[in-house]
């Protein structure tokens, strides 16, 4: 056990590194190539020259100093304060961070624990019945789904959502936001939470359930036809009998691990379905910081996406480690 | 299928095999267990239909084992499947497999489910695939036992699981139940599949090469534990492999397969001492005997067994039969009875004249130029060092497996090896997997600087060598042939670039780079024309020829070979390692020649070191370590070795080697559970 | 041939493998590597008609300017938010401008940032991922750190940074350059994934043996044999080069006015999609189209590399190329994950 917390904490050091000097690189990489700068000089009336200087000098963004000395700045502020800074605006990104938080995880729950449900089942589905007319028909589907771009499927999904609605006369489908009733009836709120949820749901799980279902069929194709399949075929078990106590269970240790990884992802969101969908999450705040110029606010989301990142790949060593008996914690 | 004329057949095919009776066993008696009767399968692929087996008839009695023998393609493994309904779903089977008189062949999935493991069980080739990594020994056991038997308790079920880790001799089966299979070395494993096979007394026991991925040293014991297992199980066993010697020391009755069918049948000791198709002549005439000193060179079957998708007209043997004749092109010869009264069945055209001549493989085959004299000019001590090699060591850190690498120290796969190695000689370093001698050859190609001893390539010291420079140099009298001639050409070159490589390497110009091709595919016997065909147009021998012309362009002087016909066919080994002699007189090459076959180094090495955890146990001179070895272990691995002559391998008793000690094999044997 | 092997006696061996080569059973079929693979490819009809699809959709945007009375870049103030008509084929949006000529103009774009970011992207992580392959020891130790750490970060959200830069009718090609910065770096090490048991080849450490310099070693020998995989790769790059361009114009991104694209023509319609419904519809169909026809081209590549991959039940293949194709698999599931955000 002590030697496994070792392990842990090697890894966990690792990991903090490589955050670190992709968060830095980041950072450069944004001071480059923003410039919160023309957020003032564009707008109307023009602010006079030393406003500009001070705000910017305020949210450390100014440009005229230099890289180093704001970088310096910034991650002194964030290892003492766990302070991520400004926005250009002057608004605290930590504070604008963890309000939006909240909603990336009730839109990615549903749609993640769905998309794993229903892709794994239908990739065993499918990989028992290859070649066969139902392989065929959801396996041709899923890499269509797979290649059609996000944009399309949910604009798409939308359009007959409003054709719907259109036809029946009713608001059955909210196509923006998480929620529009504010009144204290618990029914009625969870009633609109799920008008408003579903479309996106659908979406996000249709995109993330074609990937289980066809990696989940290819391992388990794979294992199919392993030696040790046939083996427990000639012991008495029958085809079927074989692949669903032997291949199934090899064919999920790889699925977990992408399980594991696609955890992490909750907390990060779905940044093209939130700007479909209005979801005021952490994709659309990404969105929204890197057309205002928000330097601090973007390198926080791609630093808290790094992180979700690794937490995902430490998970899916564990999921590995449990599953396997080839990979001996100790 | 079943008109008259396969009733007819199978009445003779039962009454030839009731006349089987030169064999330990005597002929058999009572009702076969298993008949099959005009067995055909086929698949469609790609490259049309592979007709991989076509009409075969045996039958199969308790106690007693049949021998199916063949080389690769020759359709023996796809005979095992279809007995036990394991073939796949492709595949088109038709005439007849009963059991016990019961029909199998049309039976569903369901049906054939209820009979494998009960009635017919089936031991794999490759013991580290054949077990599911995933769960614990125990529980595999379990699950044959309960399919079969799902009224049995969990400590019944215990019970037996113990009793049969005993029997196939793993120790300490109490303990080994909750092991999983990566615990267990390769040997183990397949003892526990032999387990598994034998659990519910099955009637009949497939084994398809058993022990082809096992050291020679396991083979032994697993054949032991074979034998047990059908002692106790009274059951008839399937033996199929391509290797004569496994053959000679367990089957009753052989069956030579060649293109999906049988062209010889006879008792072992009929087929060994009167094999009567030129086919089984060369098979037998081909392969070295490990417990003969090298007087003849090999005979060689010129050409290659053919592909299943595309047999040869007429006898399919006919295009490698040096006594082939116009009517062998045309018609495909029956399976008949050489001798009226014999139960022994040849396929030949030419059987009345094999027979009233009593030819054999000496009379068909045609003798090769002999071998020039090797020492004739110079003799041995006189010529110079090419290679020394003085107390080498290298250590590797041992890394737990898994999530954690952790070191767990150092094992010493090398521990102070030494040898010499004369111009235009050969040293065999042997050894089973594990012993370090991969490690010693790789140490040396990699021309590194020893973490101990020294290596003296053509008088240089690796350690002396300054750049990159110095290297190349020395690379050009210092080259490598591997085991497997799939992977040592890159399929996608042609033999023409393949072959130019090593010369551009050293810088030379086109127009000596042509002129040299030419002549090394004319010095390995590969038509010259043929040096724009990619890789995979040749065939395992073609291809292992070309990897030699590729390591001879630069002409060295010091040839390292890895296991060069370890994964050839046996008809084809006998040429690489006559073309090997034939290159080593006229060029004067040495070779360092790594393998595991003792034959195959009996008849090539002058030299032989035996290495074994590491050291060097034994070295000396070929014959003399053959014929009066001293070290223990290097008498139980002599011993170990099958020999292609069944009255030999029944008498000799095995050595095994523990702990620095030899004791007779029966010794370990488990003591039968009655 | 047999009759003289019999009368001249003593042969050497070589000589009578040569008798057999010339007395051998079949010619050997000589077709081209290249030839085996069309014929494989055009057997299958899904491919087939992926590549008819994809050859009239390059015609379209090679020739669809000339057909079109519009351009792209000329509004008609007579017809705005016309619905498909004989005069305005695609109709037209809310700025007046022929949605057929946009389209067109989009699609080229499309194809020309998706091959070209394909070729790039599969080129440098062919190159990146043998070389750490290769190197072993310590280089590839520091070559995978340097990977992961370049993946820590959603490569979206590095992409977007470079992106949001892009303005103007050259904005396209600063599009592509960004999506080339990060989009290699996850199929690199893919790539050396599947270098690894290249690597242990024995042809390769042969040509290590015979001096030959590591550079000629992964030119030669690691990346030709990566061959199939860096052609399906490439397609695969093309239909994902093609998403990306759609999602970041689509956010305001990628590219924009004056130029345009069909993520940029999606954007501009999603907020008229009650009223001029066709302005999302059409550019949808096409990239649906798009998309597909290439993803039935790299299917049919795969099949024709592979043939195992079709047919039913292979008697039990190598262990290693089991285990290549699973990490391929899981690389593949890795990337596909993280892209999710799009």
């Amino acid at each position: 056990m002590a030697r496994f917390l070792g392990y842990l904490a090697k890894r966990i050091v690792n990991y903090i590194v490589m955050i670190f000097v992709a968060t830095s690189l980041t950072y450069f990489l944004a001071c480059a190539f923003m410039s919160p700068r023309s957020n003032y000089e564009s707008r109307t009336p023009r602010p006079s020259q030393e406003s500009i200087e001070a705000s910017l000098d305020k949210a450390n963004l100014n440009d005229k100093t230099p890289v180093t000395e704001r970088y310096q700045r910034w991650l002194t502020n964030i290892v003492t304060e766990w302070n991520w800074g400004l926005s250009p605006a002057g608004d605290s990104v930590n504070n604008e961070i963890s309000s939006r938080i909240g909603a990336s995880v009730k839109l990615m729950l549903l749609s993640t624990i769905l998309s794993i449900v229903i892709g794994v089942s239908l990739g065993v589905y499918t990989a028992q019945r290859q070649y066969q007319w139902q392989d065929r028909f959801w396996s041709g589907l899923a890499s269509v789904f797979l290649v059609i771009p996000t944009v399309v499927l949910a604009i798409l999904i939308v359009f007959f959502a409003i054709e719907i609605n259109q036809q029946t006369g009713q608001r059955i489908f909210y196509v923006t936001g998480l929620s529009s009733y504010d009144g204290p009836n618990f029914f009625i709120g969870l009633i609109d939470f799920l008008q408003h949820i579903l479309l996106p749901t659908i979406v996000l799980t249709i995109i993330s359930s074609v990937g289980y279902h066809l990696n989940q069929r290819t391992y388990l194709l794979d294992e199919m036809h392993a030696d040790y399949v046939r083996t427990a075929r000639a012991k008495g078990l029958t085809k079927k009998q074989a692949i669903r106590k032997h291949a199934l269970r090899a064919s999920l240790i790889p699925t977990s691990v992408n399980v594991a990884f696609s955890i992490a992802s909750i907390f990060t969101g779905a940044v093209m379905t939130e700007k479909i969908f209005a979801i005021h999450g952490m994709g659309e705040y990404f969105i929204n910081c890197i057309n205002n110029n928000n330097i601090n606010g973007a390198v926080a989301v791609a630093a808290f996406s790094g992180a979700c990142t690794l937490l995902g790949a430490l998970l899916a060593d564990l999921f590995a480690a449990a599953l396997d008996p080839r990979i001996k914690m100790s | 299928m079943s008109d008259t004329t396969s009733t007819t057949t199978m009445d003779d095919t039962l009454r030839y095999e009731l006349l089987e009776g030169n064999g330990p066993k005597g002929a058999p008696t009572g009702d076969p267990v298993m008949s099959v009767r005009n067995l055909r399968v086929s698949f469609n692929t790609e490259a049309g239909v592979v007709h991989a087996v076509r009409d075969v008839n045996f039958d199969l009695w308790g106690g007693r084992t049949l021998g199916i023998v063949g080389e690769s393609g020759s359709g023996k493994s796809v005979t095992a499947l279809s007995l036990i309904g394991l073939l796949d779903d492709n595949a088109h089977v038709s005439g007849s497999v009963k059991l016990n008189g019961e029909e199998l062949i049309g039976k569903s999935d369901e049906e054939m489910s209820k009979i494998r493991g009960a009635r017919i069980s089936m031991i794999f080739q490759d013991p580290l695939s054949a077990l599911t990594p995933m769960f614990s020994i125990g529980d595999q056991l379990a699950e044959a036992l309960l399919i079969h038997n799902p009224d049995m308790t969990k400590d019944e079920v215990r019970k037996r699981c113990i009793e049969l880790l005993t029997l196939v001799g793993i120790t300490d089966p109490e303990n080994r139940l909750d092991a999983y299979p990566h615990e267990f070395s390769g040997g183990m494993r397949q003892r526990v599949v032999i387990a598994i096979a034998i659990a519910n007394n099955p009637d009949i026991i497939i084994a398809d090469e058993p022990t082809t991925a096992l050291d020679v040293t396991i083979q032994a014991q697993i054949l032991d534990i074979l034998k047990v297992a059908q002692k106790e199980t009274g059951a008839a066993v399937v033996l199929i492999t391509h290797d004569l010697g496994v053959v000679a020391g367990t089957a009753d009755d052989v069956m030579v397969m060649y293109a999906g069918r049988a062209v010889e049948r006879a008792s072992i000791d009929t087929l060994f001492e009167r094999p009567s198709q030129p086919y089984t002549m060369g098979l037998l005439g081909a392969v070295p005997k490990p417990h003969m000193p090298a007087e003849h060179r090999l005979v060689p079957i010129k050409g290659n067994p053919p592909s299943l998708a595309a047999i040869p007209a007429g006898c399919p043997f006919s295009p490698r039969c040096p006594m082939a004749t116009d009517e062998c092109r045309v018609t495909e010869p029956e399976l008949l009875p050489l001798e009226e009264g014999e139960g022994h069945l040849v396929s030949c055209h030419h059987m009345d004249e094999i027979r009233d001549k009593h030819l054999t493989y000496a009379d068909v085959y045609p003798a090769l130029e002999p071998l020039l004299p090797k020492w004739a000019d110079v003799p041995r001590d006189q010529r110079p060092v090419v290679l020394e090699v003085k107390d080498l060591v290298k250590t590797f850190p041992i890394q737990g497996k898994g999530l954690i690498r952790r070191n767990k120290g150092t094992m010493t796969a090398v521990d102070h090896a030494s040898f010499t190695i004369h111009e235009g000689e050969t040293l065999a370093l042997v050894g089973e997997s594990g012993s370090g001698k991969s490690t010693t050859l790789m140490q040396i190609m990699d021309l590194v600087v020893p973490e101990e001893g020294t290596i003296t390539v053509l008088g240089k010291k690796t350690s002396e060598l300054k750049n990159a420079r110095d290297r190349r140099e020395l690379r050009r009298n210092l080259q490598i042939i591997f085991q497997d001639p799939m992977s040592s050409l890159d399929p996608r070159m042609p033999i023409y670039d393949v072959l130019a490589e090593p010369l551009e390497a050293q810088g030379w110009d086109k127009t000596k780079i042509n002129k040299r091709i030419g002549e090394l595919m004319y010095l390995v016997g590969i038509n010259p024309d043929y040096v724009d065909r990619f890789p995979s147009q040749f065939s395992g021998g073609q291809r292992q020829r070309i990897a030699i012309a590729r390591a001879l362009a630069t002409s060295p002087k010091l040839l390292l070979l890895d296991e060069p016909i370890a994964s050839l066919d046996v008809s084809i080994q006998a040429g690489i390692i006559n073309l090997l002699e034939d290159l080593q007189v006229q060029l004067k090459i040495s070779y360092l020649f790594v393998a595991h076959d003792l034959a195959v180094i009996r008849h090539i090495s002058d030299t032989v070191a035996v290495m074994h955890l590491g050291k060097i146990v034994e070295y000396g001179d070929t014959e003399e370590v053959f014929t009066n070895p001293q070290d223990p272990y290097t008498k139980a691995l002599l011993s170990a070795i099958p020999i292609p002559d069944p009255k030999v391998e029944r008498t000799r008793e095995r050595l095994v080697y523990r702990d620095g000690k030899l004791i007779p094999a029966s010794s370990l044997l488990p003591k039968s559970l009655k | 041939m047999e009759e003289q092997n019999n009368k001249d006696e003593q042969l050497t061996n070589a000589q009578l493998e040569l008798q057999a080569d010339a007395a051998g059973p079949g010619e050997v079929k000589r077709i081209s590597y290249a030839g085996l693979i069309a014929r494989r490819f055009f057997r299958q009809k899904s491919a087939v008609v992926g590549l008819t699809i994809l050859a009239i959709l390059v015609l379209l945007a090679i020739f669809g300017p000339f057909i079109c009375k519009y351009d792209y870049t000329d509004p008609d103030f007579t017809a705005i938010n016309v619905a498909p008509n004989a005069r305005h084929w695609f109709g037209t949006d809310g700025g007046g401008f022929d949605l057929f000529a946009c389209v067109v103009h989009g699609l080229g774009r499309s194809l020309v940032i998706g091959l070209t970011y394909a070729i790039l992207t599969t080129a440098i992580s062919a190159i990146v991922g043998t070389a750490i392959a290769y190197a072993r020891g310590w280089g590839e130790k520091i070559g995978m750190w340097l990977l992961d750490m370049l993946l820590v970060i959603p490569s979206f959200l590095l992409v977007a940074m470079i992106v949001r830069a892009a303005s103007g009718t050259q904005g396209w090609i600063m599009l592509i350059l960004g999506l080339t910065a990060f989009g290699w770096i996850g199929y690199a090490r893919t790539l050396r994934t599947m270098a690894l048991s290249l690597r242990e080849r024995d042809y390769v450490r042969a040509a290590k043996y015979m001096g030959v310099p590591s550079i000629k070693i992964i030119l030669r020998h690691l990346i030709p044999n990566l061959g199939s995989i860096l052609v399906i790769d490439t397609v695969l790059c093309v239909i994902s080069g093609i998403n990306s361009e759609t999602a970041y114009s689509f956010l305001g991104l990628g590219i924009k006015a004056p130029d345009t694209s069909l993520g940029y023509i999606l954007s501009q319609g999603s907020s008229a999609m009650l009223s001029a419904p066709w302005i999302v519809l059409i550019p949808s169909v096409v990239l649906i189209i798009l998309c597909v026809s290439m993803q039935l081209i790299g299917d049919g590549l795969r099949d024709a590399f592979d043939p195992y991959s079709r047919a039913a039940g292979e008697v039990a293949d190598e262990e290693s190329k089991k285990d290549e194709a699973k990490k391929a698999a899981a690389a593949a599931a890795g990337n596909a994950a993280g892209s999710h955000h799009e």
